[in-house]
């Protein structure tokens, strides 16, 4: 995920809204338009505090008035539910967490959420990621009792619109103004990479959630910068090898033609070559491209065993209908993606990607513990959480524990504490944070897309066929230069 | 005489209003407004004086973004060196494209240079080894000898307030220049222009370029002041947000894009973490419907953008001159001679 569905986006969605902005200019302007303008000019002062108040329960704007009281009941329910089970997931790998007097360094801990609220990634992660992280939060205070820290725990989040400049801005702020201890996730690769530029900077934490680049932990890693969920070279080493070995040798791959495509196909070509495959094709598509029929009709007559398609959001879901419509898997060629989410196969509908395989940091039904999580997630939200959800919630959660560990917030110190550190919870499994490029390595999956006759429930898309274990999982360390600086 | 010390007092309101925005808002923010403005006023000195409306002028800001970067990141120059390293940059692309671009009128000037900023933008995009492609330019440094100056601080924002306020300068002085009155000349009148024995298309190039350099000199600035040059600098959305900017604060007032620079970005941070709802809607959700409506009820109120609305009110009655509509009619003169 990033910047490629975000540029579709700004081709096709902004366009959309422009239109939708003059019709509803020319509408006159209904008195509702009105008054809520007047009311947000006049509710200015008390906005721009209001995001870092501490609210014990939902800290999230939008449909604050029916969050409380489900998280209130959700809070009492989990302190006796998943959060013991993560933590006991996470006692029996790690050291145990001692609690004992925290040191602040100004009083309060304050977690920042940084992510796309309004655009293409809203779903994927938004505003649903601020809550997962109040709940991390309100588990925490449930576990370890509400005066663990000497002080508030408070969570602050800002919308960066899918600009790396308003990413970048917003970063400095919540570090230097609002004293924000650490900042979670950040979709969209260039703004990602600014924010770790800031964290360096200003020696504050910052744990990557959503971002896919592997630059997080690569040329641009740095000592404050965590990157915690997957990156492209996960997707791509995982679906490579896995479809190398279990479908067919003879690969046929698209890609878009920008960082992310490239980055892919050439991950793609290492993972399936070392599994002893061929790449017989790979060709570029233009970015942005809203029809792919003649790379696809094109395909046949080079007989691959597999197509390889790395293309993403508004892309994926145009090319895997004309894969259908040519009807490509009655000739016996399967498809393969790099990078899908559940918010994807519901878009292009399970039943045309039935069957196909792709790599995945997390699944909401994975087994027990995972299902109690994602009920209590979707009690709170009233959808299924995905890998991006679930991550802010566990990033949140190992933060507050180093934090605990380390016996101050004091961000050296915290570093030190989540450096090499072990762990299990309900997100991560077998999973280190490693020392030398802050890579935090787990268990990754592979899943398959079931048809919609054999789904059991409201998205139920896929089942897990393999797991990748942490250890090969991830990019080495060493295969790329990291200085930690 | 009166006038000029009403005039010069605006001056000093502006320097010390200058000088103060680091205390009142985030400094990233404050350098933000200094710098997104001078980029609407180098398209004002474009649309509002030469009567042309260019779409592609973050082929200008976004190429000198990069440069200024690349100057600091690879050659380690002082960042006045990398600014004029963008700046440099800036004008060599504006050469070419304002002296093809210039040969149209109206809305096909508008679309020749969106062509050009848009071949930019791929080029850039594609040029991953010196660019970063979508990943961006990252870790800009910003040296000077015997300073730190890190991003988002005042530090840096006082450094570069210089060089921002040299380009105000320099805008200012080709308004009210010969040469700025020949622009506006041509603007109302291109035919009798050149009857009058100007060669008029070297005046266009001259300001287009000139545009260009002002442009170009605020996107090092930003590049520099964010420490990273992205992919959205040279992106369409980007010459549209800057032209949005000028209709707001009042085409053809050179300050009044100041002001719409500012309404658009204060807009823009607070909505980013606003906490307000309408009708279930939270307004963070819907910054892109909140800003346009905004515009919407600006440019239907004031159809002269905010600046421009307060000059017509502060002239005496019967004294002011037809409206002008983009740049069209002859605003451009009263209200450069007036909005100073």
């Amino acid at each position: 995920m990033d910047t490629r569905v975000d540029r579709q986006e700004q081709a096709t969605g902004r366009l959309g809204r422009r239109a939708f902005l003059t019709r509803a200019g020319s509408l006159g302007l209904a008195a509702a338009g009105l008054g809520g303008l007047l009311a947000a000019c006049g509710g200015a002062p008390t906005a721009t505090t209001a995001p870092s108040s501490a609210a014990p329960a939902a800290t999230t704007g939008g449909g604050a008035t029916a969050a409380p009281a489900s998280t209130a009941a959700s809070a009492a329910a989990s302190s006796s539910a998943s959060a013991p089970a993560s933590a006991a997931a996470a006692g029996a790998s790690a050291s145990p967490v001692r609690p004992g007097p925290v040191r602040l360094v100004a009083g309060k801990v304050v977690l920042a959420v940084i992510n796309d609220q309004s655009g293409v990634y809203a779903d994927l992660t938004g505003k649903n990621s601020v809550r997962s992280v109040q709940m991390a939060v309100d588990d925490f205070k449930a576990k370890y009792g509400p005066n663990v820290f000497p002080g508030a725990i408070e969570v602050i989040d800002a919308d960066h619109q899918n600009k790396p400049e308003v990413a970048n801005t917003k970063a400095q702020e919540f570090y230097d103004r609002n004293g924000a201890n650490v900042i979670l996730d950040l979709p969209t690769s260039s703004a990602a990479l600014a924010v770790a530029g800031v964290a360096k900077a200003r020696k504050k934490l910052y744990i990557n959630i959503s971002g896919a680049t592997t630059e997080l932990t690569g040329a641009q890693c740095n000592r404050y910068t965590f990157h915690y969920a997957y990156d492209t070279w996960m997707l791509a080493n995982g679906t490579g090898t896995y479809v190398t070995e279990k479908v067919g040798k003879k690969w046929y791959i698209l890609y878009p033609n920008y960082a992310f495509g490239q980055d892919m196909d050439k991950s793609f070509r290492e993972a399936i070559e070392k599994s002893g495959g061929t790449v017989i094709a790979s060709k570029a598509t233009p970015f942005p491209s809203t029809d792919f029929s003649s790379f696809l009709l094109e395909v046949p007559s080079a007989k691959p065993d597999v197509l390889g398609v790395m293309h993403a959001g508004g892309e994926l879901i145009t090319i895997a209908k004309q894969y259908n419509e040519f009807k490509l898997r009655d000739q016996k060629i399967p498809l393969a993606i790099g990078l899908m989410f559940d918010t994807d196969i519901k878009a292009i509908g399970a039943d045309s990607l039935a069957g196909t395989v792709y790599t995945t940091a997390w699944q909401w039904n994975l087994d027990e513990q995972a299902r109690a999580w994602s009920d209590k997630f979707k009690a709170l939200t009233n959808v299924r959480p995905t890998f991006a959800h679930a991550g802010n919630y566990s990033a949140a959660w190992q933060y507050l524990e180093a934090v605990l560990r380390a016996g101050t917030d004091e961000a050296d110190a915290v570093v030190k504490a989540l450096e090499g550190y072990s762990f299990s919870d309900f997100f991560i499994r077998n999973g280190r944070i490693r020392a030398e490029d802050h890579r935090v390595v787990h268990d990754a999956y592979q899943a398959q897309v079931k048809p919609t006759k054999e789904a059991k429930e409201d998205f139920d898309f896929s089942t897990v066929i393999n797991t990748i274990p942490a250890a090969r999982a991830f990019r080495p360390v060493g295969a790329v230069a990291c200085k930690l600086d | 005489m009166r006038v000029q010390l009403r005039h010069r007092l605006g001056y000093l309101t502006a320097l010390l209003v200058a000088l103060a925005l680091p205390q009142v808002i985030y400094p990233g923010l404050a350098l933000d407004i200094v710098v997104w403005g001078l980029f609407a006023v180098s398209l004002d000195l474009l649309l509002g004086f030469g009567g042309l409306l260019s779409f592609g002028h973050a082929a200008f800001w976004g190429s000198a973004g990069y440069a200024a970067g690349l100057a600091a990141k690879h050659l380690g120059v002082p960042f006045p060196v990398a600014v004029l390293a963008g700046v440099t940059v800036a004008v060599l692309l504006a050469l070419p494209i304002g002296y093809l671009s210039i040969r149209r009128q109206a809305i096909y000037f508008a679309m020749v240079t969106l062509a050009f900023a848009q071949m930019l933008f791929y080029v850039t995009n594609e040029w991953r080894g010196l660019t970063g492609g979508e990943n961006g330019l990252q870790a800009i440094p910003r040296t000077f000898p015997g300073l730190t100056l890190p991003s988002g601080s005042a530090a840096f924002y006082y450094a570069a307030l210089p060089l921002a306020l040299l380009g105000y300068w320099l805008a200012w002085r080709a308004v009210h220049s010969p040469f700025g009155h020949v622009l506006v000349a041509i603007r109302d009148n291109e035919a009798r222009a050149q009857a009058l024995g100007y060669p008029t298309r070297r005046y266009k190039v001259l300001g287009f370029v000139l545009s260009a350099a002002l442009a170009g000199l605020a996107g090092s600035l930003f590049a520099l002041g964010h420490g990273f040059a992205a992919l959205e600098l040279l992106h369409w959305t980007t010459s549209g947000l800057v032209v949005m900017m000028v209709i707001l604060g009042g085409v053809g007032t050179l300050w009044g894009s100041v002001i719409g620079a500012a309404v658009v970005l204060l807009l823009r941070d607070w909505l980013s973490t606003s906490t307000l709802t309408l009708a279930g809607v939270s307004l963070k959700d819907a910054w892109g419907v909140v800003t346009g409506v905004i515009f919407v009820l600006i440019v239907l109120s004031f159809r002269r953008g905010v600046w421009g609305t307060l000059l017509q009110l502060r002239l005496p009655r019967g004294g002011s001159r037809p409206a002008p509509r983009a740049g069209q009619t002859t605003a451009g003169g009263p209200s450069a001679a007036d909005g100073g």
